[in-house]
């Protein structure tokens, strides 16, 4: 069981002193789906950037931790109890990701001459060799140093490069399950990284991604804007089997309350200008598509 | 001094000193001719552009000095303007004391006298100009100024100098006279602009000279935070044009359009270049040009974007369109990047080709004449940049003159 | 590059650093002087007509000025060609190569173990010259092309062995001394290089391959190649350079002359890596006749300052050049490259492709020329340059020329400048890549499009030596 725990979060913008983030306490366990939801510029966005490292915020106050269990990570018998505790404020982005964070970008770049199938595999590797590194210390990994003395003493026709640990076949194989799953067409697999992708297969594309690295934790940002109905769909039926297979804990942002039909959530938080305004069940949401964010302001002003 | 026996008078010290003494000239400003006068033998000629065994405009062959009469700057000037704005003859604006210190301060600021040896001969020997200022707040009528050429030579100053806030249209056009000789002359111009903190500029210019002239100027701003800098060329006239059209991006987030167009025939041969310098975070360039040339005409075309070490967040954009009417023209291009800064959006594209053989086709399709469908598809080639020109007047007189040439 | 795991690689990290002690034969004394070259001329034995030739471009190398009036081009001001050795015979037994691996002296031997070249051979290669300095010392053609008339060989070999040929295209309408001074040089000193004939409608399934390396401090490398593919033949030519550092300035000036005709196909590869204290400053031009076809592949890795301008003269009717560079620029390295292209006959075409990339300091510059003859009707070109930048310390260029003397044309120019962006970094971290990693990738993305043209073993060979110059600067 992993959870994420946002204390206080208080963030900025990097690049001038615009505050974004007035203290968002938020936690999200494995197995668990949160809804995130709040008007345009209550700092939705932000939060899932803060959380996945991105440089353009600095986190100003608070705390970003993620708590893993013994038992979190499939092929790894026991996490060090020295290793089961991260402040993610430390870790650079792609550390992150390898303790089984992902973010579902709501605008995804699009990265030409790189397939599909090269850049997740690629990631795959990266991550499982960089998780080790977190967890286990930098220790039977070759020092660079030595390498490079040692370097003309084997042909340098041995091999090449760093295969990693999910060879070419065993992926090819993973992805065309988890493609199939999504209702993808198996031609994706070897087009540039979203590039020249529709709106609806950014999205798809990116519920591909979390299926792949298996992450402990998904933060999902608008991952249903721009969905057509069957799309919506098949990206809903992605997130509850990341939920339901892997056990992921899923923080869903979005405007509207249509896909919470079909992931419906444990719980509802509703943000106001850089804080968690107010909380709930299902029922929440259904009550905000009733009555609108004017009605949580009262609310919340007038208990205040 | 090449060919100096050749002046029909002489370029020297006395000359000088007689065009200034005959308009009462500061001394200020009778130092900087006798200044760009001393440079003159030492300069070189504008750079044109070389390729191996090849030399796009060559101009050292020909001798722009011999063409010069300095006591012979005959012209006709005509000024529209409204009150806001002050536009004044250059030798007027010396006898008001406020407009005598902008001239000073800003004359031979932007285009250096001595930066090469047409700049410096113009410099020493100007007889005419005009003086634009835009005061802050002011936003003003348009500008209009007529300029026709009758004498064998003719050197012509301008200086835009316009406040924050300002905002300008100027529109100058440039022909020959009808009782002008038909003996070959030569026109030089010159125009510094400074656009002030937030102001607009819009420099439009139309040339018109018949086919006996030789054509130089060059045309340079620097603009100020915030301001805008739009330059529109239009070249029909003259034998041969050499032009330079240039927007120094000092200003933080300042921007710039250079929109070309020009339409060469007979054995006239065009060399316009344009550039633009950004040297300034959040600077935006946008450099529009389009050319036609039929018979034996030729075109060289250069455009640089340089984008400086320190110009974060540029956007820079060129491009440049060619057509060739005619087997015997000649369109040479080159449209260069120079990029020192990595935060910068820049591209570049250039084509040259003819008319569209299926759009022929499917035009004379529709019953029209191969010709009048050849003149509508030429129309139509300059429409993307003549969308870009905000002066109804010289728009039309651009469409007139193309529509002109074609029939 | 997907398929990247059923290949073998060389280890060019090995390649860059290593060299080895000098036990020549003969080494000319510095500087050029008459004496220098009929030394040269005597030592290989060379017709007189040769000498003649020699001479003649000595004289006109020290007439010519130095290239210095080009807007933005590198700086040669540290280069001091009287300086630099211009000629280096290795020290071995059979002059004009060895037949056997065997019989190379054990330290070339291991020399070339480490350029991967025997390997190369296994990978059934259809002939191997490897240059180590100045000579083609081993040399292998396998016995079926032979049959079929097809001569690879070293160029002093062909001299001899060859001569009408030689005589006839060497340095005479393709490239000739009085090109430019580096070209006069050339044609003054050169020595090895590679001699390439593929008689009528042959064609060579294998790319015959190359590997040149300058090994001695301060010395030149010269060597020359010239290719005639016959009509309606077609080969693929493949040229390696890379040299260990060195604290003087090095220069490479090769000169390549191709002979393509009626119907035939080249194409012509290389990837240099030179060490990042050599002048490399090379003509390489093509006279391509109707219907034929060349292709230049050239990646540009090292190298203190490279100028190099792959030119193809298209001379018959329906003749097409394609030219495919990638450049990429360092610390302290200036990469001027580009391509020239002279249409001058109806209905050809060609295609140019660039890629460059500058960082840490370093420039690029894309230079090129497309002239369009008269008469050259219904002809076309395309050039598309793409340039990334991954710091403020670094010069991205871009000058290209077009001389447009006929109407009945299509020409188009294209390109662009950017930089790797924030957010793409950021999300390929985000799915677990370190920030260098993400770099890399988006630059091997950058580059895609021209290296899925590539022959598999240089787009392997072009992202191992970009991996190394990225992991330098990290380093």
């Amino acid at each position: 069981m992993a959870t994420i725990e946002l204390k206080n979060v208080h963030a900025e913008v990097a690049e001038g002193d615009e505050q974004i983030l007035h203290g968002v306490d938020l936690e999200v366990k494995s197995g668990e789906i949160h809804a995130l939801m709040g008007p345009n510029g209550s700092g939705k966005s932000t939060t899932s950037k803060v959380i996945a490292g991105h440089p353009a915020y600095d986190v100003t106050e608070g705390d970003i931790l993620l708590h893993l269990e013994a038992d979190d990570f499939d092929g790894i018998d026991e996490i060090p109890e020295s290793a089961r505790t991260w402040d993610l404020l430390e870790l650079e982005p792609n550390e992150r990701a390898a303790l089984g964070v992902f973010l579902a970008f709501q605008y995804p770049a699009e990265i030409e001459g790189v397939t599909m199938t090269n850049f997740l595999r690629t990631a795959l590797n990266a991550k499982l060799e960089e998780r080790d590194e977190l967890l286990f210390g930098e220790d039977e990994d070759e020092d660079e140093d030595d390498e490079a003395d040692a370097g003309y003493e084997t042909s340098p026709m041995e091999g090449p490069a760093d295969e990693g640990e999910v060879g070419v076949a065993e992926f090819q194989q993973l992805l065309s399950e988890k493609m199939e799953l999504l209702d993808m067409d198996a031609k994706f697999a070897q087009r540039y990284l979203n590039a020249g992708f529709s709106g609806g297969e950014k999205k798809q594309n990116e519920v591909l991604q979390a299926a792949i690295l298996e992450p402990t934790i998904a933060v999902l940002d608008e991952i249903d804007s721009g969905l057509d109905i069957d799309r919506l769909q098949d990206v809903a039926d992605g997130i509850n089997a990341l939920r339901d297979e892997q056990g992921t804990g899923v923080l869903q942002i979005t405007h509207y309350q249509r896909i919470l039909d079909y992931v419906e959530p444990d719980t509802v938080h509703i943000m106001l200008d850089g804080e968690i305004a107010m909380e709930g069940g299902p029922e929440l949401a259904e009550k905000l598509e009733d009555k609108g964010y004017d009605w949580v302001r009262e609310q919340v002003y007038n208990a205040a | 001094m090449s060919g100096a026996t050749r002046f029909h008078a002489g370029i020297d010290v006395e000359t000088v000193e007689r065009i200034a003494e005959e308009r009462n000239e500061p001394k200020w400003l009778r130092a900087k001719r006798l200044d760009a006068l001393e440079a003159l033998s030492d300069l070189d000629y504008p750079d044109v552009i070389q390729t191996p065994g090849r030399t796009w405009t060559n101009l050292a062959d020909l001798d722009f000095e011999a063409l010069v009469e300095p006591f012979d700057q005959t012209e006709e000037k005509d000024w529209v303007a409204d009150d806001q704005a002050t536009v004044v003859p250059f030798h007027e604006a010396l006898n008001d004391a406020d407009l005598e210190a902008l001239v000073k301060e800003h004359f031979g600021s932007v285009v250096d006298p001595e930066e090469n040896r047409l700049t410096a001969l113009s410099t020493a020997l100007f007889t005419t100009g005009t003086v634009i200022y835009v005061p802050s707040n002011v936003d003003a009528e348009d500008v209009k100024i007529r300029t026709t050429m009758n004498g064998t030579s003719l050197f012509n100053y301008t200086l835009v100098v316009t406040d924050q806030n300002a905002s300008v249209t100027i529109l100058e056009r440039q022909d020959t006279g009808a009782d002008a000789a038909t003996e070959e002359r030569y026109y030089s111009g010159i125009v510094e602009a400074a656009v002030g903190e937030n102001a607009y500029v819009q420099y439009g210019s139309l040339q018109d000279f018949d086919q006996s002239t030789y054509n130089y100027t060059l045309k340079r701003g620097v603009t100020d935070t915030y301001a805008t800098l739009n330059w529109i060329e239009g070249n029909i006239g003259s034998q041969l044009t050499k032009t330079g059209v240039s927007t120094l991006l000092e200003g933080e987030s300042s921007e710039t359009k250079i929109v070309g167009a020009f339409f060469g025939h007979e054995d006239q041969h065009f060399d316009l270049d344009s550039k633009v310098w950004h040297r300034a975070e959040h600077t935006t360039a946008d450099l529009v040009t389009r050319g036609v040339i039929d018979d034996e005409a030729r075109s060289v075309y250069e455009g640089v974007q340089d984008v400086g070490r320190d110009a974060w967040d540029t956007s820079s954009y060129q491009r440049e369109n060619t057509l060739m009417l005619s087997d015997e023209s000649e369109a040479d291009a080159s449209p260069k990047l120079i990029i020192n800064n990595h935060d910068t959006e820049a591209s570049h594209s250039a084509t040259v080709g003819q008319i569209d053989q299926e759009d022929l086709f499917y035009m004379e399709g529709r019953a029209i004449p191969e010709q009048a469908a050849k003149n509508m598809l030429v129309e139509g080639f300059f429409v993307p940049v003549l969308e870009e020109v905000e002066v109804d007047e010289l728009r039309e007189d651009l469409e007139e003159r193309i529509h002109e040439r074609l029939h | 590059m997907s398929s990247e795991e059923n290949l073998q690689e060389t280890d060019t990290e090995a390649r860059f650093e290593f060299k080895k002690e000098q036990h020549s034969a003969f080494q000319s004394e510095k500087g050029l002087t008459e004496e220098t070259i009929r030394l040269i001329s005597e030592d290989k034995d060379e017709p007189d007509w040769m000498l003649e030739r020699r001479l003649r471009a000595l004289k006109q190398y020290k007439k010519m000025p130095m290239p210095t009036d080009w807007p933005g081009q590198p700086d040669l001001s540290e280069l001091d060609v009287e300086e630099i050795v211009p000629y280096i015979r290795p020290d071995v037994e059979t002059r004009g190569g060895a037949e056997n691996w065997e019989d190379l002296p054990d330290e070339i031997q291991d020399t070339f173990e480490k350029l991967g070249i025997p390997e190369a051979e296994r990978e059934a290669l259809s002939g191997v010259g490897a240059q180590y300095e100045s000579e083609v010392v081993y040399q292998n053609m396998q016995e079926r092309w032979e049959e079929k008339g097809v001569v690879f060989c070293n160029m002093d070999e062909a001299v001899q062995e060859h001569e009408e040929l030689v005589k006839q295209h060497f340095m005479t309408k393709c490239v000739p001394a009085s090109d430019n001074k580096f070209a006069a040089l050339h044609g003054a000193v050169w020595s090895g290089g590679s001699f390439v004939y593929i008689p009528e409608d042959v064609t060579v399934e294998m790319p015959v391959q190359a590997y040149f390396r300058m090994n001695s401090e301060g010395m030149g490398q010269f060597e020359h190649t010239l290719i005639i593919a016959e009509e309606g033949s077609e080969v693929h030519y493949i040229e390696g350079c890379s040299a260990p550092k060195y604290g003087t300035h090095n220069l490479h000036s090769g000169g390549v002359e191709v002979f393509v005709k009626e119907d035939a196909h080249v194409q012509y590869s290389t990837v240099q890596n030179w060490s990042k204290n050599t002048f490399n400053l090379n003509t390489k031009r093509a006279i391509v006749e109707e219907n034929g076809t060349m292709e230049w592949v050239s990646g540009s890795m090292g190298s203190k300052a490279t100028m190099l301008y792959p030119c193809s003269i298209l001379k018959g009717r329906g003749a097409t050049d394609n030219h495919i560079t990638i450049a990429f620029a360092g610390e302290g390295q200036d990469i001027d490259t580009g391509a020239k292209v002279y249409h001058n006959a109806p209905d050809t075409k060609s295609t140019i492709e660039s890629k460059s990339i500058s960082k840490d300091g370093g420039r690029t510059n894309y230079r090129g020329l497309v002239h369009i003859a008269d008469g050259a009707e219904d002809s076309s070109t395309s050039v598309e340059c793409d340039a990334l930048m991954f710091d403020n310390e670094s010069t991205s260029d871009t000058m290209p020329y077009m001389e447009i003397n006929e109407s009945k044309v299509d020409v188009a120019h294209e390109a662009t400048v950017g930089k790797i962006g924030d957010e793409d970094v950021f999300y390929l971290q985000s799915r677990g890549l370190d920030d260098d990693d993400a770099k890399q990738m988006i630059v091997a993305g950058f580059i895609e499009p021209i290296t899925e043209e590539l022959p598999i073993e240089y787009a392997v060979e072009l992202n191992r030596l970009i991996e190394l110059e990225m992991e330098g600067s990290l380093g």
